[in-house]
């Protein structure tokens, strides 16, 4: 087998392996409050046929629209019937099309270069951990990609097809997540860089033949065609064009007043480099920072290296360190932004293990580094098994961020008993309270039912449900609405409906009540169907 | 590629991650758990608005009933009487009830009537007595067929539950239960059917939906919906195994009337 086959062959492995890690029991790890709430809004679209770009909340369309292909493959159309795996794939899937994207740069990063970066991708735990994930992110840096492979390969063939695929993906990129502008941004400066650092002649005559103007008109109509469909929920709602540029103010905003998630500066390298919470184990994707740094370090020492391209590889280069350092100096921070340049790392790490190798030429040394690479990659794999299939929702596990516990499965199935034994199922009244909206994921995995009260706060106008779910903190007001308000002889006796304290996340407890009436009659059920 | 070079990119490699590791020197201790009061990692997420954090400790609670139980005299299920509509064994126990605080046993110590004065074992005071066991000494036993017995607390209370043991040395079952609350000791003034399981209106009473039970150690505990009585009277039409009623401990749960 030829060597260019072989790299196909690997890729595709990689990619099957990166598959292998991403796909089994997408139904494990509870529903994140966001992977909820971006859910439900694809339930909206689902079942009205109708989206309506929001431009204070949730992010762009594209997340929802591509939902929608799964949930139609899957016969679905109503949201009460959506699975974790409906909507979970579709990350997934721009996952592994991520990964084997690798090899539009076959002949700029080269071949070993782009096995490596596509392994990397395959197994970093952080990229499999937020593949699993319904949020926005693994599209954006998958189509990220796009701009820059489909742009290479442009600048190689100045065919128009290529500057119009780049254009669709920058347009792809903008429907997904407002913080596209930051990609944006260090693409265009980190192409300006790389074109300044040319000597003079050749910084001129590549000036003029970097793009073509038709071309370029192509890309940005293409790009802002795109855009404009997933905005306009296809011409359905033109406004939501101009909310795309309006929701900055908004996110602008919100970006120095949200303090849950202020982090210091080095908060996503920290993350990347060494962690360690509790007990749990040590966390580290040093290995990927240690060689994206050999591999920027390459790209700026010198002009050439075999088989790769250089203005590439600098253009790698000064994108990830501009999008490392915007992101570190953004105090809002959440560990998923962090894909963004971990990509740009890898993509140089594969450069520079691809340096390291051919820099050896002592057989037993280079033996060595393999070694040392292959037991890095290994390790990587091992915590990217841990981080997805045994601390999946262990605050041990730096990338659970303000993650569900796993008692919202054990909630979800007592309510489940209780209703089996109410007369009317899943129509069974349930209220859930919790101050300032903080339920989710509930409403995820109460979807089936009809019934239910999402409540800020105790409603003394209404009668008390049957089943009641709440913030530890209401629990006066609930009080007051049980054993106060109703006259006497109506004040319904209430039993704990968990039988141990029960947690939405650590920190934020949930009191679960139920009618003794109901409990009784449930218990009875429970009962006969054990005696059978 | 040539030597010079390849030491120059070792240079810059090394020299890159030594900076990095001077900067995280600080950062690399142990981290503290994100889940902390004090950290920020577990409040929310990046869609959910104002999604919450520590929760102070509530002002005034629900609190669970204050129920001390007598010991158990048989292990394990009961065996199943032959006796309709019968409530299946929990399989384990039962779940403590929800009231508000102020609620207290306000039976303890409070005048019993029977209709069977005479009582054939035990003395009818030993009802509110505050002795659960189901040992020699600890019950009383009534005539047979329909007997009653109507606790005076004395003054109008809020009631919130009523537990009562009639017999737990045994599975037994007994029939046309039931439990009333009214505000006068003849039964006729706001009058209140809070448990009924005669299931042929053989007592009187009204025919009641409520299912029989088996004896057991835990009692039966009766939801009395925060109602306002000042008496509280207990049916019975003896047992699966004799036409005897029997009482260990009657305890009313309630609190003063505001």
């Amino acid at each position: 087998m030829k060597w260019a086959q072989k790299c196909y062959v690997l890729v595709l492995v990689v990619t099957i392996a990166g598959i292998a890690f991403r796909l089994p029991g997408l139904a494990k790890r509870p529903m994140h409050g966001d992977e909820a709430v971006h859910a439900y809004k694809f339930g909206e679209l689902l079942e009205g046929n109708t989206y309506r770009y929001d431009p204070d909340e949730y992010h762009g369309p594209s997340l929802a629209y591509f939902t929608l292909i799964p949930a139609r493959l899957s016969g679905i159309d109503k949201y009460k019937d959506l699975t974790e795996f409906t909507v979970r794939i579709v990350p997934v899937f721009f996952a592994v099309l991520l990964v084997l994207m690798s090899l539009l740069l076959v002949d700029g990063l080269g071949r070993f270069a782009v096995i490596i970066a596509a392994l990397l991708t395959a197994i970093s735990p952080a990229f499999v951990f937020y593949s699993r994930y319904y949020i926005q992110e693994m599209l954006l840096v998958c189509f990220t990609f796009g701009v820059i492979g489909c742009g290479y390969r442009y600048f190689r063939s100045r065919k128009i097809l290529w500057a119009i695929s780049s254009g669709i993906f920058l347009g792809l990129m903008h429907a997904t997540k407002e913080t596209c502008i930051i990609a944006y941004g260090s693409m265009l400066s980190a192409l300006i860089l790389v074109l300044i650092l040319q000597p003079k002649q050749e910084f001129i005559s590549n000036i003029k033949k970097t793009m073509k103007t038709r071309h370029l008109i192509a890309a940005m109509v293409s790009a802002i065609i795109v855009s404009a469909m997933f905005y306009s929920s296809f011409f359905t709602n033109p406004g939501g064009v101009w909310d795309s540029i309006r929701t900055y103010l908004v996110y602008f905003h919100r970006a120095g007043q949200n303090q849950l998630h202020i982090h210091r500066w080095y908060y996503y390298l920290k993350m990347l480099i060494y962690s360690q919470y509790y007990d749990g184990p040590i966390w580290s994707e040093a290995i990927i920072v240690v060689l994206a740094v050999f591999g920027f370090a390459a790209a700026m020492t010198r002009k050439s290296i075999a088989d790769v391209n250089s203005g590439l590889l600098r253009f790698i280069a000064f994108y990830t360190v501009i999008m490392t350092v915007v992101y570190s100096v953004i105090p809002y921070k959440t560990p998923w932004c962090m894909l963004g340049f971990l990509h740009g790392m890898i993509l140089l790490g594969g450069a520079g293990v691809w340096v390291i190798i051919k820099s050896v030429s002592n057989v037993w040394v280079r033996g060595l580094i393999q070694l040392v690479l292959a037991a890095g990659a290994v390790h990587l794999g091992w915590q990217a098994y841990l981080a997805n299939y045994i601390y999946y929702a262990d605050s041990r596990n730096p990338y659970v961020y303000a993650h569900p516990t796993n008692d919202v499965f054990t909630m979800v199935q007592r309510v489940d008993e209780i209703s089996a034994a109410h007369r009317e199922g899943h129509n069974m009244h349930i209220e859930v309270i919790c101050p300032g909206g903080d339920y989710w994921p509930l409403p995820w995995y109460l979807r089936r039912y009809d019934s239910v009260g999402w409540l800020n706060e105790v409603d003394e106008n209404t009668p008390a449900a049957p089943v009641i779910i709440a913030s530890a903190s209401v629990e006066p007001a609930l009080l007051r609405k049980l054993y106060q308000l109703p006259p006497p002889g109506e004040r319904n006796l209430y039993v704990p409906l968990f039988d141990t304290k029960s947690w939405l996340r650590p920190d934020v407890e949930l009191r679960g009540y139920i009618t003794k009436e109901l409990w009784d009659s449930c218990q009875q059920q429970i009962s006969t169907r054990n005696e059978k | 590629m040539m030597k010079k070079e390849f030491v120059s990119v070792v240079k810059v490699g090394v020299l890159a991650v030594l900076v990095m590791c001077l900067l995280f020197v600080q950062s690399c201790k142990k981290s503290e758990p994100k889940d902390s009061t004090e950290g920020t990692g577990q409040q929310g997420g990046e869609v959910t608005k104002n999604s919450g954090g520590t929760i102070a400790p509530p002002a005034e609670k629900l609190v669970p009933l204050d129920i001390k139980l007598p010991r158990a005299m048989f292990v394990g299920t009961p065996k199943p009487a032959r006796v309709p509509n019968l409530e299946k064994p929990l399989g384990k126990d039962r779940p403590p009830f929800l009231v508000p605080p102020g609620v207290t046993n306000i039976s303890f110590g409070k005048p019993v009537t029977s209709t069977d004065p005479e009582p054939i074992i035990g003395d009818i005071e030993m009802i509110t007595d505050g002795d659960k066991e189901a040992a020699d000494g600890s019950y009383v036993e009534f005539g047979p067929m329909k007997q009653s017995v109507t606790l005076d607390l004395g003054a109008e209370y809020e009631i919130y539950a009523i537990l009562f043991w009639h017999y737990h040395k045994e599975g037994l079952v007994y029939f046309d239960v039931v439990v009333q609350v009214a505000d006068d000791p003849d039964f006729i003034t706001n009058v209140n059917t809070l448990f009924n399981n005669d299931d042929d209106n053989s007592s009187g009473l009204g025919k009641g939906d409520d299912m029989h039970y088996v004896e057991t150690n835990e009692g039966k505990l009766v939801d009395a919906k925060g109602v306002k009585g000042r008496y509280v009277r207990l049916h019975s039409n003896g047992n699966n195994a004799n036409e005897y009623n029997h009482y260990i401990e009657v305890e009313v749960f309630g609190r003063a009337v505001k």
